[in-house]
């Protein structure tokens, strides 16, 4: 009888094995149309699009020295840092109090603030970068009350204005954000906290030497969201901003659709996944100096 | 530095239910008393009151002459050992040790001298610089104990500490855990489920059961005269027997059980014997006896204990375990006479 199990239990491990020989297989065979997709629609796509930049009879840098040379060119570089830094800067406060009021919440009431958080992501861009031309117009909701009220005698010009770019994208990306930081500081252990206030550290030291280095990956991730978001944007800064405000986006857009200027939309490109991914880097960077422990 | 705890009438609510009721418990400078009793007792709840992580509906807490009640639980001074370490995980362990220092405004050479000798006291000065991460369980509840020593606070507390550790661990860990706290000291709150944790730890045990404390006493009182039949089961006492007298002559008292048993009964030796009572005994305060005085029953199931056999018997006054000699093994199905040895059993009032 005992024979006849441990037979039967050897017979049952021997499949296993197989089993697990075949899952390498199935690993690279399933991962495989992914692989090729993103190879044949990204990667080459991608590298081409970089190496005709260096193809130019000038010399193979002449796109990228005649754009840092211009000044125009540069105001748009550094308006798009300015603006996608400032929302950083913005949704990774809004979205960190907001998470964090969140996260302390009793399990029902915190799925519906989640869904109402995120709610907005339920539209596109283009239909939320509207609703602020409507509140934020000459004739929009702002004004209207501001002048109805008489506060002011005409309306004011809020729209096609950084202020108004920045306000818009912040209302865009936040939700990104909180989603983010929810996640990671639900995960930060009660006790955590409670040590760190047994051995005597107020609420502020305790948020900044515990909360503040353990939340760090996730306000990294959040903040990698909304800097690569806001800063490759184009929808919103074409709505909000208009000629006036020209960012990377709009202005790689008129490059190779009004202008048909496709190696300057190309270097265009080119520079900005440069910057996004040295602004990636530094910020995993900064979250391991705040805590060893991240990524 | 060392001072007493004094807790009084303290009572805690979650929400409507009161889970702490009118709790009342002093611990003496340099003593250490446990908490014990099973989830939901209201132990947990006590040791989080005292820290300052829940507030009390009434009632006060003392230490030495300072009043904690309304202290928010940052300037407390309370040294805390949690069940799962919570050591900060993005922290070495000597910046895990050196926390408590930093909060207090000290130099940094000077915490870190400190935390150094702390940990060179719980021998883990050659691991200072590694993360928690990379700490056995053993190890890290090492961390937790030197950070909590190392503000030298003049009361210790510690939920259930070795819960998460192995058997053999948890055994070397409670006898240094005991050695530190004698050694500086310190008034200490010991917070377990494991009754034998609790017996071999504490000066003495408060047995708790829902949101009071049934019995607060040395360890050796608590296992040979519990108060009642609760804290007996909880002891160990196999068999509760329920018992009414219906002779008394003299010192002597005649008491029936169910099923019409009688078991006579010295007051010199079993202490005085009121007309309803519980005989509480131990599986080796039954004799299994093949004749004499005592209480009628059929052997069941023999099994071997090492150092005596138990049987589970049937009687009229219902199931009894009871253990017999290694030199008399008897067979299941025979029949024998079980006799309360006195020194091993107790006389308790019934239950409501």
């Amino acid at each position: 009888m005992v024979e006849l199990r441990t037979e039967r239990r050897y017979q049952r491990g021997a499949p296993a094995l197989k089993e697990y020989e075949m899952n390498k297989l199935a690993r690279w065979g399933l991962t495989m149309p992914a692989t090729i997709a993103v190879v044949l629609l990204l990667v080459i796509p991608v590298v081409l699009t970089i190496a005709t930049t260096f193809g130019e009879a000038a010399g193979p840098f002449s796109t990228y020295t005649a754009f840092f040379k211009s000044g125009f060119r540069m105001a748009v570089l550094y308006r798009t840092l300015q603006v996608a830094l400032i929302t950083t800067g913005i949704a990774l406060v809004v979205g960190f109090i907001t998470a964090y009021v969140i996260a302390q919440m009793p399990g029902r009431l915190k799925s519906i603030m989640i869904v109402a958080a995120v709610f907005p992501l339920l539209t596109g861009v283009v239909v939320r970068s509207f609703a602020w031309l409507i509140i934020l117009g000459k004739n929009g909701i702002i004004n209207n009350a501001l002048m109805s009220v008489g506060l002011i005698g005409e309306p004011l010009s809020m729209l096609y204005t950084q202020g108004s770019v920045i306000v818009a994208m912040v209302y865009l990306f936040v939700p990104l954000m909180i989603l983010t930081l929810v996640g990671v500081l639900e995960g930060i252990p009660r006790d955590l906290i409670e040590a760190a206030t047994s051995l005597g550290a107020r609420p502020i030291p305790t948020f900044l030497q515990v909360i503040l280095p353990l939340a760090a990956p996730g306000l990294i991730v959040g903040a990698v969201l909304v800097f690569t978001g806001s800063f490759t944007s184009y929808a919103t800064p074409q709505l909000l901003g208009g000629e006036k405000q020209m960012m990377m986006g709009t202005f790689l857009y008129q490059r190779a659709m009004v202008t048909f200027d496709w190696v300057g939309a190309s270097t265009i490109a080119a520079i900005m996944v440069i910057i996004t991914i040295g602004v990636v880097l530094i910020m995993s960077r900064m979250a391991r100096r705040l805590n060893p422990m991240a990524v | 530095m060392t001072v007493s705890l004094t807790i009084e009438n303290l009572s805690a609510h979650y929400g409507t239910t009161q889970v702490l009721k009118d709790l009342s418990i002093s611990v003496a400078a340099g003593e250490l008393v446990s908490l014990l009793g099973s989830s939901g007792c209201g132990k947990t709840t006590t040791l989080r009151l005292v820290a300052g992580f829940l507030q009390p509906t009434s009632g006060r807490i003392r230490l030495g002459d300072r009043d904690l009640t309304t202290l928010p639980a940052h300037a407390r001074d309370i040294g805390l050992v949690f069940q799962n370490y919570a050591l900060f995980p993005h922290l070495t362990v000597l910046d895990n040790v050196a926390f408590g220092l930093k909060q207090r405004g000290l130099a940094k050479t000077d915490r870190t001298k400190r935390a150094m000798a702390m940990l060179e006291r719980v021998g883990l000065a050659p691991l200072a610089d590694r993360l928690p991460a990379a700490l056995s369980g053993g190890q890290k509840q090492r961390v937790a104990l030197a950070r909590a020593l190392v503000i030298e606070p003049p009361l210790l507390m510690f939920d259930e500490p070795l819960s998460n550790l192995d058997a053999k661990l948890r055994i070397d860990m409670r006898v240094e855990i005991r050695q530190l706290q004698r050694a500086n000291g310190t008034t200490s709150l010991y917070v377990t489920h494991d009754q034998e944790e609790a017996f071999s730890i504490s000066d003495r045990v408060a047995i708790m059961n829902a949101g009071r404390i049934l019995q607060l006493d040395t360890p050796e009182v608590l296992y040979q005269k519990p108060a009642s039949a609760f804290v007996a089961r909880f002891v160990g006492f196999e068999n509760l027997i329920p018992m009414k007298v219906v002779e008394r002559q003299a010192a002597t008292v005649t008491a029936e059980a169910a099923g019409g048993t009688r078991l006579h009964l010295s007051q010199d030796l079993f202490g005085p014997i009121k007309d309803d009572f519980i005989l509480a005994c131990r599986a080796d305060g039954l004799a299994v006896r093949r004749e004499g005085e005592g209480i009628p029953a059929v052997l069941g199931t023999r099994t071997y204990l090492g150092r005596a056999y138990q049987y589970k018997c049937k009687t009229a006054a219902g199931e009894i375990t009871a253990n017999g000699p290694l030199s008399d093994p008897l067979d299941a199905g025979a029949q024998a006479v079980l006799t309360p040895l006195p020194e091993q059993c107790c006389i308790l009032d019934p239950e409501d």
